[in-house]
């Protein structure tokens, strides 16, 4: 593999599969939200599989990241927005 | 008896039509302008009225039984992108400020790597957690994290580069944590 074929932060006397721990923590969000390359992909989860350093921080950012998705989505309107648009949809008819 | 079809309709149909189909997403529609403008309630109503009054008027483009959400989520997201572009046509301060985030001595992670205070603090927390992000930081936040976009669609619709999204995302995301470690201390959730 020449250096322009070569996933970004892989050294080249390494498989690409073969990623540190620095390597798999800095990728952890692109992990989560899936959106790395299959190969890629599948290359961090058989690290944080195997290595106890990493399990924890990724476990850790999942839990994160699925409070945030639920916490984030909660808000009330105010009654009287409905109303109003009501109105603004009936008036733009005449 | 033949369906109507749009020409044929109404303006009763029209209307009821869009009563039924877009009206019940108003609540998400306000969830997610709040979540943009940073908790501008005032703002977020603005933008809101605006969207649903854009739909009426393009409500015979509007293909029944699709996804009446996606589209109007899509009218709000561009619409707000739209005038936060337009507010920044210059350089974003933000990208150079020093802050404390990461994964370092005294994070969140460090203080409960199970995550558990996650279980104590109420979503209040994190709403204002999250309004008080920066701009640049936030709309990434509620565009990948609440709203379930993918990278390259928020890069698109923010006109940046991946690259700059995820750098944006990560330090937003570290920002929040930075913040709700913040908040559990305060409460005596954790030492």
């Amino acid at each position: 593999m020449n250096d322009q074929e070569r996933p970004e932060g892989i050294e080249p006397d390494r498989a690409p599969e073969e990623l540190s721990c620095e390597e798999s923590l800095a990728l952890v969000y692109e992990f989560l939200d899936g959106e790395l390359p299959a190969e890629r992909n599948e290359a961090i989860r058989r690290h944080v599989r195997m290595c106890r350093r990493c399990y924890p921080h990724f476990d850790f950012e999942r839990i994160f990241l699925d409070y945030l998705h639920e916490a984030g989505s909660v808000a009330q309107a105010n009654p009287d927005l409905e109303r109003r648009i009501r109105s603004l949809i009936a008036e733009d008819d005449s | 008896m033949p369906a109507r079809t749009r020409r044929t309709r109404t303006i009763e149909d029209r209307r009821r039509e869009f009563e039924t189909e877009a009206l019940p997403h108003l609540q998400e529609l306000f969830g997610l302008a709040l979540r943009l403008t940073g908790g501008d309630e005032s703002r977020s109503e603005d933008l809101v009225q605006d969207v649903m009054l854009r739909a009426w008027r393009s409500w015979d483009r509007f293909e029944s039984g699709t996804n009446c959400r996606a589209w109007l989520m899509t009218i709000l997201r561009n619409g707000f992108i739209n005038s936060f572009r337009r507010d920044r046509s210059g350089p974003v301060k933000v990208e150079f400020e020093e802050i404390a985030e990461g994964h370092g001595s005294g994070s969140l992670y460090e203080s409960d790597p199970e995550g558990r205070v996650f279980d104590q603090l109420v979503n209040e927390h994190v709403l204002r957690a999250i309004e008080e992000l920066p701009d640049e930081f936030r709309v990434p936040v509620v565009l990948v994290d609440v709203e379930g976009m993918g990278y390259q669609e928020v890069a698109d619709t923010m006109g940046i580069p991946v690259g700059t999204l995820k750098s944006r995302l990560f330090r937003g995301r570290k920002r929040l944590q930075v913040r709700l470690h913040r908040f559990a201390v305060e409460l005596g959730y954790l030492p």
